[in-house]
């Protein structure tokens, strides 16, 4: 029996803490990179991962996202509320 | 948790005043829902039957804060919920003068409108669970639609104004009818994206033929398991279910799904104290573990039924909130009660703004903040770690940029931009048109830009989400849910904790044939509390020997057989078990 369990006397395993960092982690990610291409192959042209535009659209928008992140960590948790509630301010704008 | 400048009222009593039912007569009366020791309790008179007293929550400062309060001109803090429904038009009028849960349904009282349609499609069952409602020996009669009724009932569901988008087949158990494949072909032509069945795992699990069985119904249109799973122990089966070695045979049903690919199965763990609640941990792990097929977890508090006294009702009594601190306890913290899990209805205009901007049915999660919470279950790409959803972004701030952001569009839904139409006719039309997509791309580029700037960490699930605010259609929502693990809780209620309020808002529900060629749609819970043995009544089947004895319609097996083979034994023989 793994270290992590313990049994008590009816003979029932329990956990003494559920992992939550395991091996199988990286297959959260496999799992959904595995349903895209279910989609790609079912759907064939009508699947927004086999549009070319989408997928360009979506991959520049990631990377400056990961920007966004980086300039977030420097600009600091003060000046950032005050960016959000700006930009809150003008997404609203005219609605 | 709307109140991002004030949470004083969490200091504030909780008290209402709402409707319920006698837990002996079942006839309407008063109840306050109310505040004492750090617990929410519903007392209630009955003047036959006399008090009555229950839990409603173990957590009174977890409850009023998911719960709506509203100061009146003096200041005063009043509860209450008021996240009603939209396009819920009755399908009956109000028979019963006593009203609400009296008149299912739906009557003019019911203010969700559908996100989840039920079937029962049998009243079969190669288990013989003694908390159980549905069970042909039982019951002593045979509740089985036959497909036209199925048939009339998905298309009743399809027909509402915002049509429910999944279907869940339950039972008995759904799987021992010879035409379940013919089902799910059904349902999918009749427009439901997801298809569901509420499933011990029988059909699934077969040593023979199980994987030819599994591939089959996939390929007819199931989508998803909602697979009992009480834990990883055979000995808590053999309390929860009364049959020994039943682990074998789940660990069946997940294999099979994994060669058949059907790769959508969540577990649901029905949590009695002493019993399940000490599996909560070892599930998490054991769904965490097979996450090529196992999406999410539901965990369900058990419900009540039946004349229970006071004292072995508190025993007994699990809420929403026991649960949520059991998987903090067992998860050491790290999916913590006070800032993992949301209600359900948290997301109503969210999910509004992103189905008026992709033109996609929406799905109204406007059922009460008791009925559920959920958290997604993700990976940190820093540490490699399992962390709820919520730490990759601030839910409160999108969650108030969303309400913002709906109270000001949601004119737009029914009053399309209309400038050319008059002047220049059909041409002035597609001009209109133009004009409604250009205004909905420049709408979906400012909430795209207003929620991604709450967002604290980048990766391939962010690439995913941001598909689903800008898409909102099927591959987005399934894609990003496959690379996450849905946890949630939802409580049923009994005639011990009804809360009217709760009742008006439940948006699953079953759907009936009635002999009359109508569709009765009734919510859950009263139907489970209610109506059931009345509606049974109208549409029970004469029983014959034959079908009392023949449990599985695919082999003509008698009861006797498929004891033998899976309801003792969990399949496994006396040999391989030693």
């Amino acid at each position: 029996m793994p270290e992590e369990f313990v049994e008590d006397k009816d003979g029932m395993k329990i956990r003494k803490l559920a992992e939550l960092k395991t091996v199988t982690n990286k297959n959260y990610e496999e799992a959904m990179l595995k349903r895209i291409d279910e989609f790609k192959e079912q759907k064939k042209e009508k699947s927004q991962f086999n549009d070319v535009f989408q997928n360009t659209f979506f991959k520049a928008l990631n990377t400056a996202f990961d920007l966004k992140v980086q300039v977030d960590k420097a600009i600091g948790e003060d000046n950032l509320k005050k960016l959000h509630k700006a930009i809150d301010d003008i997404l609203l704008l005219g609605l | 948790m709307y109140h991002l400048d004030d949470d004083e009222y969490l200091n504030v009593p909780y008290y209402r005043k709402t409707r319920s039912v006698c837990p002996e007569c079942l006839e309407p009366i008063g109840a306050e829902v109310y505040e004492e020791n750090d617990e929410i309790w519903m007392r209630k008179t009955c003047e036959e039957h006399g008090k009555f007293k229950d839990k409603i929550s173990s957590s009174a400062k977890y409850y009023k804060w998911t719960h709506w309060a509203i100061r009146d001109k003096d200041g005063k803090v009043i509860w209450k919920f008021d996240k009603d429904g939209e396009a819920n038009p009755p399908d009956c009028g109000v028979e019963d003068p006593r009203g609400c849960p009296y008149n299912c349904g739906l009557c003019p009282e019911h203010l969700s409108t559908c996100s989840l349609a039920l079937i029962d499609l049998t009243n079969r069952c190669n288990f013989n669970c003694n908390f159980c409602y549905a069970n042909v020996q039982k019951s002593g009669y045979l509740i089985q639609p036959s497909l036209e009724e199925i048939d009339r009932i998905m298309k009743h569901f399809r027909s509402k104004p915002i049509p429910a988008i999944a279907i869940m087949f339950t039972g008995g158990e759904p799987t021992v009818r010879k035409d379940f494949p013919e089902i799910c072909k059904m349902a999918k032509d009749n427009g439901f994206k997801e298809v569901i069945v509420a499933t011990n795992g029988y059909g699934f699990q077969k040593k023979n033929g199980g994987l030819e069985w599994t591939k089959k119904v996939k390929a007819a249109g199931l989508d998803t398991l909602y697979f009992q799973f009480d834990g990883i122990n055979n000995i808590t089966y053999e309390k929860t279910r009364g049959i020994k070695n039943l682990m074998a045979y789940k660990q069946r049903v997940i294999d099979n799904c994994r060669k058949a690919k059907l790769d959508s199965i969540v577990l649901v763990a029905t949590i009695a104290k002493g019993i399940t609640d000490i599996e909560v941990g070892n599930i998490i792990q054991y769904a965490i573990d097979n996450v090529d097929v196992v999406r999410g977890i539901t965990f369900q508090p058990v419900s009540l039924c039946g004349r229970i006294a006071f004292e072995e009702r508190q025993d007994l009594r699990i809420t929403n909130a026991d649960v949520l601190k059991v998987i903090e306890e067992q998860t050491g913290g790290k999916i913590a009660m006070e800032n993992s899990w949301y209600p359900l209805s948290t997301i109503v205009e969210f999910g509004r703004v992103i189905a008026y901007l992709a033109d996609v049915e929406p799905i109204e999660f406007t059922c009460h903040p008791d009925c559920g919470f959920a958290s997604y279950m993700v990976v940190d790409p820093d540490s490699g770690e399992m962390m709820p959803i919520m730490e990759y972004f601030d839910p409160l701030k999108v969650i108030d940029f969303a309400n913002r952001f709906w109270e000001k569009i949601r004119h737009k839904e029914k009053n399309q931009l209309r400038v050319f139409e008059e002047l220049l006719g059909d041409f002035g039309k597609t001009l209109d048109n133009g004009l409604n997509f250009l205004d909905k791309t420049q709408l979906r580029a400012r909430f795209l830009l207003g929620v991604l700037q709450y967002m604290k960490k980048p990766g391939k699930l962010m690439e995913m989400f941001s598909r689903l605010l800008m898409r909102g259609d099927w591959e987005s929502v399934s894609s990003f849910s496959y690379g996450a693990l849905l946890l949630s809780s939802m409580h049923f209620q009994d005639a011990y904790n009804m809360d009217i309020e709760r009742t008006k808002r439940c948006i699953v529900h079953f759907g009936v044939a009635m002999p009359d060629k109508s569709v009765k749609e009734i919510s859950f819970c009263t139907m489970n509390t209610l109506h059931r043995p009345i509606i049974e009544k109208q549409i029970a089947k004469k029983i014959t020997a034959k079908i009392k004895n023949e449990f599985d319609t695919t082999t003509g097996q008698s009861v006797e057989e498929i004891e033998q083979e899976v309801a003792r034994n969990g399949g496994i023989n006396k040999k391989e078990d030693a």
